[in-house]
């Protein structure tokens, strides 16, 4: 054990922080499985969970996520492609949505605010919970969302989603009121810290010296008052995690279209008919991971586009100089030399695979999942094979695999009762 | 001691075994039946190669067995020999010099089959289920080529209890082709790569997939001096993509085309779209032949782009094919490929082995 005790200090910062913490031995063996790779393991525990997925037939089919989901963040304590998690998130909360047993479930309450939070806009997710009923009696979600308005800085909001909580009478109360009395506090302690920094003439201190806010976007000094811009390919997915500590809201940048939206907000909750109409939930998680290649032509600086704006149409001129230094000036406009049609790599991903609004690349994979019939515009077609089981999981199965579970379940079942061989029914 | 097993034989429990009922939907084809079918779905078939007299059937099934035939000039099948896995056979190959069967199963092993002494010793062993196997003869080596579920690729000379190599392939095995010096693999999540097999077994290219959707089968052809150039790719949705490795002209060369799909003119009620089973090549006028789960099989020439036939449809899909050495034979098997499921698995229900004539059919359109 002597070397992954070494390999934890060593990739320390790689470990995603979970909130319910690591254990530690988990989180060993994990590393050490990834360092010797070891993935024969690995692999059949996965291939295990994505059977169970597909052969589950009692009536709590969430469990076998919840937990297929738990075992990826301890087994994969990066985070990354591999572990499959994010796709994982998606399909859970979707597969669940018209369920309402779930609905207040707390583990899929929980799922849904983890899926929240790796997308681009978790206001969205939040708003589109709160409209179909899900979580809206479970303090979870009011805690996270209030706690999402604070970090942009809207403590107004952070605070009335509280009392949106108390009013629907979230569960548990106590938590929500002690999550509430903290906010209020630390509400207080920034005014408080605010006036006094305003009266300050001679330095204290206990106020802070000027201090660099790590991961925010870095201010210009000096004459030229223009910012570097923060850049993503694609530029739909605003930040990243982590980036949301400090969020410059002001006017400085394309203003978030989002801050506008919460102050339309009514009072009242949770019935709000003036909700646009949901068809599908919000999607988009953080996609800078899952990209694949594509042209960069379309992207010009500044890139800070509203989410859900498709690439194409190239966001709005900035009303400021972008900086550019003096020695190196790349053009506006990568030119495409390359012929998408010719070369496989870069056409791969089709236009029509591009970021779209949030709901219609919902609606399209919802489509996938549940219904049969494929609308492509020109003719109807139907498959004629089980796709529910066959794409059900983080990964597909063909049927040979489908098959083969069920052979290894319902021989297990004769070896566990010991009867004797018989070639009847399934 | 009864070759078999017990379950069939001759003129056992089911019906239409000779033909009892005229239109019985489950041979209209009337081709010829293969005698003692196995129990359950067939997952692969494969003829002895030239090298062999005669003609010799191996296939392999879901009730754990491989069974062998050998398959008379007059038509007729005798049964010949079995042999059992302790899991359902996935796949199945014979050596170059025609004394060997090697098989493939779920049961994470494949065995070496030796027809002379009928007996069997496991050669290869994996952590997940073997789908694919294949023999392959180069000059300075010869072994044999597993492809599994636990994403390895894996090289054995059989008298050796170690891979020769053993390959890290992106995701699962599903389907496979080998024609010396080439190999393909096809893998789940539209994975396609190409080894080269010269000196030894080397990943040659990682091809991006001409099909959108679930590989299924894949078959390597050859160009006009018997060369590897090329393979047939079929997916789970009723469309095979013909890929040329190297071709003068891509975007020209390579094509895909739809097949194993209904009501193709009428336009009022949606398509039916089938997977496609299995891709084979005749040997000799290197045109295909594609089996679906609509239960039909067709004929193709991929150069002249044209359709040559299309069966009539069967009762139930039909999930493997191949071509004895020399062409004449079509041997295809009729049974349930799990394609909607366990909902609709019939286990009383009778599979079939067909053998067709496929000597006129499969001409191709453009005769030099």
């Amino acid at each position: 054990m002597a070397e992954c005790d070494v390999e934890w200090e060593l990739c320390k910062e790689n470990i995603q922080p979970l909130k319910q913490g690591r254990t530690i031995s988990a989180l060993h063996q994990a590393l050490c499985q990834q360092q010797e790779g070891n993935h024969t393991a690995l692999n059949q525990k996965k291939q295990a969970f994505e059977s169970e997925l597909r052969m589950y037939d009692g009536d709590d089919p969430l469990d076998v996520w919840v937990r297929y989901i738990k075992w990826t963040k301890q087994t994969f304590p990066q985070g990354g492609k591999e572990s499959n998690l994010s796709v994982l998130l998606e399909r859970a909360v979707m597969l669940f949505t018209a369920d309402k047993k779930y609905h207040n479930d707390v583990r899929y309450v929980e799922l849904w605010i983890e899926f929240a939070e790796g997308c681009s806009d978790p206001m969205d997710v939040f708003r589109y919970m709160q409209a179909q009923g899900i979580g809206t009696m479970q303090a979870a979600l009011y805690i996270s969302w209030s706690e999402e308005h604070e970090k942009r800085g809207n403590l107004k909001m952070a605070d009335r989603v509280f009392q949106d909580g108390v009013k629907c009478g979230a569960e548990p109360v106590d938590k929500l009121q002690v999550f509430h009395r903290a906010l209020q506090a630390r509400v207080c302690r920034q005014m408080m810290s605010s006036m006094t920094a305003q009266q300050r003439d001679d330095d204290d201190d206990e106020d802070e010296e000027p201090q660099r806010s790590s991961l925010a976007e870095l201010k210009a000094k000096g004459k030229k008052k223009a910012v570097v811009p923060i850049n993503r390919v694609n530029a739909s997915a605003g930040y990243a995690r982590g980036l949301q500590f400090k969020q410059p809201l002001g006017p400085k940048h394309n203003s978030r279209p989002v801050i506008f939206d919460e102050n339309k907000v009514p009072e009242s909750v949770p019935q709000e008919p003036k909700f646009e109409i949901w068809t599908a939930p919000p999607t988009a998680r953080a996609k800078e991971n899952e990209q694949k290649p594509e042209k960069w032509s379309n992207v010009k600086l500044p890139l800070k586009s509203r989410s859900g704006l498709s690439v194409a149409v190239p966001p709005p001129k900035p009303s400021f100089q972008p900086f550019v230094e003096e020695d190196d000036r790349p053009p506006a406009v990568t030119p495409c030399k390359i012929n998408p049609a010719v070369n496989s790599v870069l056409s791969a991903r089709k236009p029509c695979r591009l970021e779209q609004t949030p709901m219609k690349m919902l609606q399209e994979r919802q489509q996938l999942m549940q219904t049969q019939t494929q609308e492509d515009g020109k003719s109807r077609e139907q498959s004629m094979y089980c796709r529910d089981l066959v794409y059900s999981g983080a990964t597909e199965f063909c049927f040979e695999e489908l098959r083969a579970e069920r052979y290894w379940q319902k021989h297990t079942r004769k070896l566990q009762t010991n009867s004797p061989e018989d070639s009847s029914t399934d | 001691m009864s070759l078999f097993g017990t379950n069939t034989g001759f003129g056992s429990a089911g019906t239409g075994v000779f033909g009892t009922t005229t239109t019985d939907s489950h041979n209209p084809m009337k081709d010829v039946e293969v005698t003692s079918p196995p129990d359950d779905s067939i997952s692969c078939l494969a003829f002895s190669p030239p090298t062999m007299p005669g003609n010799f059937l191996v296939g392999g099934s879901w009730a754990n067995d491989v069974r062998c035939w050998e398959v008379q000039d007059n038509g007729q099948t005798v049964p010949k020999a079995q042999q059992m896995h302790t899991g359902p056979v996935l796949d199945v190959c014979w050596s170059d010099d025609g004394s060997k069967v090697f098989t493939a199963s779920c049961d994470k092993t494949a065995k070496m089959w030796d027809l002379n002494s009928n007996q069997t010793i496991q050669i290869a062993q994996h952590e997940g289920p073997i789908k694919t196997i294949h023999w392959i003869k180069a000059p300075n080596y010869s072994c044999i080529m597993t492809g599994s579920w636990d994403k390895t690729l894996k090289f054995w000379d059989t008298r050796s209890p170690n891979p020769m190599m053993s390959l890290q392939m992106p995701e699962r095995c599903y389907c496979a082709d080998v024609v010396y010096p080439m190999a393909v693999v096809a893998t789940a999540e539209r994975g396609l790569i190409v080894y080269q097999l010269e000196n030894q077994p080397s990943e040659f290219r990682r091809i991006d997939s001409p099909l959108k959707h679930q590989h299924r089968c894949v078959a390597i052809f050859k160009d006009k001096q018997s060369k590897p150039t090329g393979f047939a790719l079929g997916s789970i949705e009723g469309r095979v993509a013909i890929h040329y490795i190297n071709p003068p002209n891509p975007a020209k060369d390579n094509f895909t085309f739809k097949c194993h799909r209904s009501n193709g003119t009428n336009t009022a009620t949606p398509q039916d779209i089938y997977a496609v089973n299995a891709i084979s090549f005749h040997p000799v006028h290197g045109t295909l032949a594609t089996v679906g789960s609509d239960g039909r099989f067709s004929f193709w020439d991929k150069d002249a782009r044209t359709k040559l036939k299309t069966s009539e449809q069967l009762d139930q899909p039909i999930t493997a094919c191949c071509f004895n050495n020399n062409g004449n034979i079509f041997a295809y098997a009729s049974s349930y490929d799990w394609s909607k499921g366990h909902e609709y698995y019939n286990p009383q229900k009778k599979n079939y082995i067909f053998l067709r004539n496929a000597a006129e059919e499969l001409k191709p359109r453009n005769k030099k």
